[in-house]
C-alpha cells in the first residue's frame, strides 16, 4: 500500500497549509453550533425514550389495574351470589318468609271491605 | 515537477472523482430513486403487527345490575423456546407451581418448536407467581374466561361461552355479537422480542370488553322461580318443567326457568350424555297446551261480537266436528252453560262449539293474531316456531282440527308463545315482544334502553277487560287450589294429553297454568308447565298449586300490595 502511495505521490511537494483566521473563527462558531445542535437533539431523544417508557409503564398498570377490578367484581359476585347470601342469611339464624300481613296505619283511608 | 508525476496524480483525481461520483450515483439511487422502497423495506423490518391481549367479553347483570357473566382473569403460561437458556432450571422451578411433572415441562422447552404452551390456563394468583420468577423465554399472557359467579341460575336464559369465546344458547349465543369484544391489534416499531420499542410513544391501544347487557331479570324473583320449580318438579314427580314470570304492561320476562338446569360454568361435564340439558325447553321445545287455548278461543269469540260471557248453548256432552266427535274431558253433559261457563269447567264442546261458530277464516285469524305458529322473537337463541295447521295446508289440515284446535290440542306451543298470548289479554289486548334484555351498555359505558316493541292490538281493550273478569271466575269457582289470598288473580288450567306415534300417550300428560294479577291491573304473569307429572295428572292439582305458592312469594318480593290495601292507597 505504502508502494503505491509513493508511486502516486512521489515528486508532489508538501504544500503549506495557511490558515486565514477569520475562516478559522467561522468554522469554529460552525463546529459549536453543530454540537449544540447534536446535544440538543440527543437530549430531545432521550427525553422522548424515557417519557415513551413511562407511557408503557402507566399503559400496562392501567391494564392491570383494569384486570384487578374485573377480577374483584367476579369475586364480589360470587361472595354475593343468591345462594351464598341465602347460606349466610340461615347461618345467621333469618327463616324464610311465611304468612306476610300489611299493615295500615289506622288514620288512613277506609279499605277495601269497608265501603 | 515533471510530467509523470502530474499525469499519475492526475490519472488518480480523475479515478478517485470517477468512484465518488459512482457512489453518488448509488446513493442518489438509494435515497432519491428508491426511497420509497428502501423506506417501506426498512418499516417491515422494524414494525410488527401485535396482536394484544384478548380483551375481555361483555358482562351479563340482572335488571338490579347483579353480575350473572363476567370475566376472571386468568393466565397462559408458554414459552419462546429459543430464548429459554436453561431449560433445566425452568421446567424445575415452574413444575411444583403449575403441578406439572418438571420432565415434561423440560421435553417441551428442548422440542423443536419455537413456541410452546405449558399450561393454558391458570388463575390468577398462579400467573402472577410464574410472572414474579421472571423465567427467561416465558411468557405470561393475560387471558379472561367467562365465570357464572350464580351458578346455575338462570342457566337456560344466559347460555353459556366456550373456551374459544364463543357463546351457545340463550342470551350469549342471541347477543353473541354484541357481547364479543373486538380483537385489539397494535403495529408500530418492535425490539427483536416484539415488544413495543421506548422511543416510539403510540397511541394508547387497551382492550376493550364487548359490549354488556343488562337483562329484565331479577335475580331474587329467578331464585325464587327456581326453587318452585325444583319443589314442583319433586312433588308432583314429574320429568321436567318450565316457569316463566313475565311482567304483563311491558313483556319482560322477570324470571324464566326450565327443569333440568345446569351450572353454565361446567358445561364441559355433559358433553358426551344423550340428553344435553342446554335447550331451553321455554323458546325450543312445543307441546300441545290442552284448555289454556279456551282463553284465545273465547277471546277471539268476544271479540268478534259473535257472544257475550252470558251467551249460553246447550251443552250435551258431546259435539261433532268434521267428522270427529268432541268431547267434555270428563264426559259428562253439562246442560244450558253460558260462555263465562265454558272457561269455569272448561268444556271443550263449549269451544268446539264457539269455533265452529265463528268459522275457520275468523278462528285461525285470532290464533295468528295472538302470535301462535311462529316464533315470538324473544331475544334467546333457538326459539322455534310452534306448529298451528291452516285451512289453507290442504293435505295436513282436516275440518276437525277446527274443533280439536279451539281447546288446545292438534297443534303445538312453545310456553314463551302461550304465556304472550295470554299476557295479552292481561295487557288490554295489545301484545308486544317478549324480551329479556333490557339495556345495553357500550364499552365506553353508554347504556340504550330496549324499548317494548308492539306486535298488533289483537283484541279490544273491552274484551281483555271483559276476558279477565271472566278469568278471575275461573279462578275463584273452577280452580280455587290457584287463589293467592288477599289478592284478585285470573288463570286458566290445560291439562294436554302428548302426542306419539300414532295416537296419543295414555300414561303422561303436560299440566300447565297461567295466572296473572292483581286484576285488573295485572303486575306479572305466571306460566307453570309440569311434564309427566305423576303425582296427578290433572293441572289444578299440581300446576296451578305450584302456582299459588309461588305469586304468593311474588307478590311480596315486588311490593305488590293485597287488593284491599291499593284500594286504600287509591282512595286517599
Amino acid at each position: 500500500m505504502s508502494d503505491f502511495v509513493q508511486w502516486v505521490t512521489h515528486g508532489v511537494k508538501r504544500g503549506k497549509l495557511e490558515m486565514n483566521s477569520r475562516i478559522a473563527l467561522r468554522l469554529s462558531a460552525l463546529v459549536v453550533v453543530l454540537t449544540l445542535v447534536a446535544a440538543l437533539y440527543l437530549v430531545l431523544v432521550s427525553r422522548t425514550a424515557a417519557q415513551g417508557r413511562h407511557i408503557q409503564q402507566l399503559e400496562a398498570e392501567l391494564f392491570r389495574l383494569q384486570r384487578e377490578n374485573e377480577q374483584l367484581e367476579v369475586e364480589l359476585a360470587g361472595e354475593s351470589s343468591v345462594s351464598r347470601l341465602w347460606e349466610r342469611a340461615i347461618e345467621l339464624g333469618f327463616v324464610p318468609v311465611e304468612d306476610v300481613d300489611f299493615v295500615r296505619p289506622l288514620d288512613e283511608g277506609p279499605s277495601a271491605e269497608e265501603p | 515537477m515533471a510530467d509523470g508525476p502530474r499525469r499519475r496524480l492526475r490519472l488518480m483525481s480523475t479515478l478517485l472523482a470517477g468512484l465518488v461520483l459512482v457512489i453518488v450515483a448509488q446513493l442518489a439511487q438509494v435515497q432519491i430513486v428508491d426511497h420509497r422502497f428502501y423506506k417501506e423495506w426498512a418499516r417491515e423490518q422494524r414494525e410488527r403487527t401485535v396482536a394484544m391481549a384478548r380483551p375481555p367479553r361483555g358482562v351479563i347483570r340482572d335488571r338490579n345490575g347483579y353480575v350473572l357473566a363476567g370475566n376472571a382473569v386468568m393466565y397462559s403460561i408458554e414459552a419462546d423456546t429459543a430464548y429459554v437458556v436453561d431449560p433445566e432450571g425452568v421446567a424445575a422451578a415452574l413444575g411444583p407451581l403449575l403441578h406439572v411433572p418438571a420432565a415434561h415441562i423440560e421435553r417441551l422447552l428442548d422440542s423443536e418448536s419455537l413456541w410452546v404452551q405449558i399450561k393454558p390456563l391458570v388463575s390468577k394468583d398462579l400467573g402472577e407467581q410464574v410472572a414474579d420468577l421472571r423465567l427467561q423465554g416465558i411468557t405470561v399472557r393475560p387471558l379472561w374466561a367467562r365465570e357464572y359467579p350464580e351458578g346455575p341460575l338462570a342457566s337456560h336464559v344466559i347460555g353459556f361461552c366456550n373456551a374459544e369465546g364463543v357463546g351457545f344458547y340463550g342470551v350469549e349465543e342471541f347477543h353473541d355479537a354484541l357481547l364479543q369484544p373486538a380483537q385489539v391489534e397494535w403495529r408500530g416499531p418492535v425490539d427483536p422480542a416484539s415488544e413495543q420499542v421506548p422511543w416510539v410513544v403510540a397511541p394508547v391501544v387497551l382492550p376493550q370488553a364487548g359490549a354488556g347487557l343488562v337483562l329484565t331479570l331479577d335475580r331474587t324473583v329467578q331464585a325464587l322461580v327456581e326453587e318452585e320449580l325444583a319443589r314442583s318438579v319433586q312433588e308432583y314427580q314429574a320429568v321436567g318443567g318450565t316457569i316463566i314470570v313475565m311482567d304483563p304492561r311491558t313483556f319482560e320476562i322477570l324470571a324464566l326457568a326450565s327443569w333440568p338446569e345446569y351450572d353454565p360454568g361446567r358445561y364441559n361435564d355433559f358433553y358426551g350424555l344423550d340428553h344435553l340439558p342446554f335447550e331451553d325447553p321455554a323458546v325450543s321445545q312445543q307441546y300441545e297446551p290442552g284448555s289454556v287455548v279456551k282463553i284465545l278461543t273465547v277471546a277471539a269469540a268476544l271479540d268478534a261480537g259473535l257472544v257475550t260471557p252470558a251467551t249460553t248453548y246447550h251443552d250435551q256432552g258431546w259435539i261433532e266436528v268434521g267428522g270427529v266427535v268432541v268431547e267434555n274431558a270428563s264426559r259428562q253433559a253439562y246442560g244450558d252453560q253460558t260462555v263465562t261457563d265454558i272457561l269455569v269447567h272448561s268444556l271443550n264442546v263449549g269451544t268446539a262449539w264457539l269455533s265452529t261458530q265463528m268459522g275457520a277464516g275468523t278462528f285461525y285469524r285470532y290464533l295468528q293474531a295472538f302470535g301462535l305458529g311462529r316464533p315470538t322473537g324473544v331475544d334467546l337463541a333457538g326459539e322455534v316456531a310452534g306448529q298451528l295447521l291452516l285451512p289453507q295446508d290442504y293435505e295436513r289440515w282436516h275440518d276437525s282440527n277446527l274443533g280439536t284446535n279451539s281447546f288446545g290440542q292438534g297443534m303445538a306451543v312453545t310456553p314463551m308463545q302461550m304465556i304472550s298470548a295470554v299476557a295479552t289479554v292481561a295487557n288490554d289486548g295489545a301484545r308486544l315482544r317478549p324480551h329479556v334484555v333490557g339495556q345495553r351498555v357500550a364499552a365506553d359505558g353508554t347504556a340504550s334502553s330496549c324499548q317494548p316493541v308492539v306486535e298488533s292490538q289483537v283484541i279490544s281493550a273491552q274484551t281483555a277487560r271483559t276476558l279477565m273478569d271472566m278469568m278471575v271466575r275461573v279462578v275463584d269457582e273452577g280452580v280455587p287450589q290457584a287463589k293467592v289470598e288477599g289478592y284478585r288473580v285470573a288463570g286458566k288450567t290445560g291439562t294436554a294429553q302428548i302426542p306419539i306415534p300414532g295416537g296419543y300417550d295414555k300414561e303422561g300428560t303436560i299440566a300447565s297454568f297461567i295466572g296473572f294479577g292483581p286484576v285488573p291491573n295485572p303486575r306479572l304473569i305466571v306460566l307453570v308447565k309440569l311434564d309427566r307429572p305423576k303425582k296427578s295428572p290433572w293441572a289444578s292439582e299440581t300446576a296451578a298449586r305450584s302456582f299459588q305458592r309461588l305469586t304468593t312469594r311474588l307478590f311480596v318480593v315486588l311490593g305488590v300490595p293485597p287488593d284491599g290495601t291499593r284500594v286504600a292507597e287509591a282512595l286517599r
